[in-house]
């Protein structure tokens, strides 16, 4: 395939030299993230455990109350706690952004290999499959995607997955292409392995390490599409609570109770933004 | 160099114009090869999106006509139905559909009536608008940022700029936007979310769907400005006692020009579909409306339009960027062409 119109972006990361002294203690910024990121593992995982409060029932005389000792995050116009809801909706964002993220590299990954190994036809046929997918706007994509599936917030995550498969596909191919005319490869072949033998074995665990510090910073990524294809209403209708959600139904309440947007606006921000800085981190220590 | 000059000088004008032909010759074969390629690329997204499409459970245009408030007759419904082909296979629909799309007839909006492309084309405008203005002030920021990123010495500061792309990056577009309209335009009254399409709530749009584009664009220029300042000719520039902003504009920023405008057309993907969110929140009448609209009202037809005349729009501005670099970055130019 001839380096088509999108494929400018690639990845150069691999390339960058190795940096000097190797360092034991992490940075703080990392520290910060992983703290993060556990504590919604956490909120993900047993959310009963951190709040006492019931994320679906309202006490309707403390509607709009603001964030406080009491409500440490305030509450809705129903009088239900906001920090609940957003504990409560962690599992369904965190689990959609996954979702997006396997499929993506499941099938943006298969996509990538077949095409970089085979060559040939295979390759043109799903180059410009590849080529379709990074020419509509992801977000479009995801959009129709989901208008094809029906608005929940799997199918959300379905479609965010599928927007994706087109950058994870494309750094594939590279890295197969890159391995392929390895001596190692070539030494596989002569002592008789099979086509399927050496693409799994040699070519695949060779190639999967950048895809995998991809599918990191995809994953922030996927948190923020979801929460877009929430807000716009294509996820679970409410009471969900999954994030963009919460920042849609806090929106007609922006003027007198700004915290119902800034409070679930900002966690999603806080959480993609330490993911990316993983991300990061993965991607210089893999370099080192 | 000097050895050859002699021989090329005696062999005259025919020596040295052949190469210059050959270039353009070849030039030429580059551009319609990617020409052909673009077009390929956005006749199979229609088909994509009309294959997606075609999967939504029920028949939507059915689920239309059908509905007693859109008030078709009998009569109607079989000619629009004849129309899409619905009483035949998805792929003879498809050819029928790309076939009239092809001459310019996109159909018929399910919703309202109007034709998909006037429906459109009056959005098209206010789009346009915004995601104009947003790419301008997104090169703005990252011109600054990247002017920061090589201005201010290592330390504290340096990094905090460094670091602002990544958090441009990670904030949602809907809370910028919503942080924006309360702080600017109800607390400080600086514009007014009444009259969305008005110059000031348009400029602050454009400024919510460029800061996450702005991101995009500083993290490439900033890497590439680092590469260009490690290179001997900005030493020498700096040795000459250049004050700093000529050194960035003249010595810095045109080498990292490349890199830099191939993100900018990719960035245009972002600024379409992120213009669906921005102008949900700020109230505006452009293409991401019309789509928002004909998704919740599953109007295929201009869905299908607006997502393939996005796609189109990336894909030529892509296209016309890849053609004007080598005029942009003599680098990039066959050496005859240069001389």
């Amino acid at each position: 395939m001839s380096a088509a119109v999108l494929t400018t972006g690639e990845p150069t990361a691999a390339a960058e030299a190795p940096s000097a002294s190797p360092r034991r203690r992490l940075p703080l910024t990392v520290v910060l993230a992983l703290l993060v990121l556990a504590l919604v593992l956490a909120f993900s995982l047993v959310p009963g455990l951190l709040t006492r409060s019931d994320p679906a029932a309202g006490i309707p005389a403390a509607k709009f109350t603001a964030p406080g000792t009491q409500y440490l995050l305030g509450t809705d116009h129903l009088g239900r706690d906001l920090l609940s809801r957003i504990v409560h909706g962690s599992a369904s964002s965190m689990t959609s952004a996954l979702v997006a993220v396997a499929i993506g590299v499941i099938v943006g990954g298969a996509i990538g290999l077949v095409a970089g190994y085979a060559g040939g036809w295979a390759d043109a046929v799903l180059g410009r499959l590849v080529d379709v997918l990074l020419a509509i706007p992801s977000f479009l994509l995801a959009v129709v995607v989901v208008t094809a599936l029906g608005y929940d917030t799997r199918n959300a995550a379905i479609a965010t997955g599928v927007s994706a498969v087109a950058v994870f596909a494309r750094l594939m191919r590279a890295e197969v292409l890159r391995v392929r005319t390895s001596v190692f490869i070539e030494a596989a072949r002569l002592n008789g392995g099979s086509g399927g033998y050496v693409l799994v074995r040699h070519v695949l665990p060779n190639a999967v390490r950048p895809v995998l510090s991809l599918a990191v910073l995809q994953f922030g990524l996927a948190i923020l599409t979801i929460a877009g294809l929430a807000f716009l209403g294509y996820g679970d209708p409410p009471p969900a609570s999954d994030w963009g959600l919460l920042v849609a139904d806090g929106r007609e309440h922006l003027l007198h109770a700004p915290w119902l947007v800034l409070a679930p606006g900002l966690t999603i921000a806080i959480v993609v933004l330490s993911v990316s800085r993983l991300s990061r981190f993965i991607d210089t220590e893999r370099n080192r | 160099m000097s050895t050859t000059s002699p021989g090329a000088g005696a062999l005259g004008l025919a020596v040295t114009r052949s190469p210059l032909t050959a270039a353009r010759s070849r030039y030429a074969g580059f551009a319609l090869r990617r020409l052909a390629q673009a077009v390929l690329v956005i006749l199979l997204a229609y088909v994509l999106v009309f294959l997606v499409l075609a999967a939504i459970p029920g028949d939507p245009v059915s689920a239309q006509l059908d509905n007693p408030e859109a008030g078709y007759t009998e009569a109607e419904k079989a000619r629009i139905r004849s129309f899409y082909g619905l009483d035949k296979p998805v792929l003879v629909q498809l050819a029928l559909a790309l076939g009239r799309a092809l001459h310019g007839d996109l159909g018929i909006s399910l919703s309202t009536s109007a034709s998909v492309s006037s429906t459109i084309g009056e959005a098209l405008p206010s789009t346009l608008a915004l995601a104009s203005s947003a790419l301008v002030l997104a090169v703005l920021i990252a011109l600054a940022l990247g002017f920061a990123s090589q201005r201010l010495p290592e330390g504290r500061p340096n990094a905090l700029v460094r670091t602002l792309p990544t958090v441009f990056l990670s904030t949602p577009n809907f809370l910028i936007g919503l942080v924006l309209i309360q702080v600017l335009a109800v607390q400080l009254g600086l514009f007014s979310i009444i009259e969305p399409e008005s110059a000031g709530a348009t400029l602050f749009a454009a400024l919510t769907l460029a800061i996450p584009v702005s991101a995009q664009i500083a993290q490439v220029l900033i890497t590439a400005l680092d590469t260009t300042a490690s290179l001997d000719h900005t030493e020498v520039a700096l040795s000459r006692g250049l004050t700093p902003l000529r050194v960035f504009a003249r010595h810095l920023l045109r080498p990292s020009l490349l890199p830099t405008v191939t993100v900018c057309g990719l960035v245009v993907g972002e600024l379409l579909g992120g213009s669906l969110i921005t102008e949900t929140i700020f109230g505006r009448a452009g293409l991401g409306t019309v789509v928002q609209k004909a998704v919740s009202s599953q109007d295929v037809p201009v869905l299908q339009a607006a997502v393939v005349l996005s796609a189109a729009v990336f894909v030529l501005v892509n296209l016309v960027i890849d053609l004007v670099l080598p005029a942009l970055d003599p680098r990039l130019r066959p050496i005859q062409e240069a001389s």
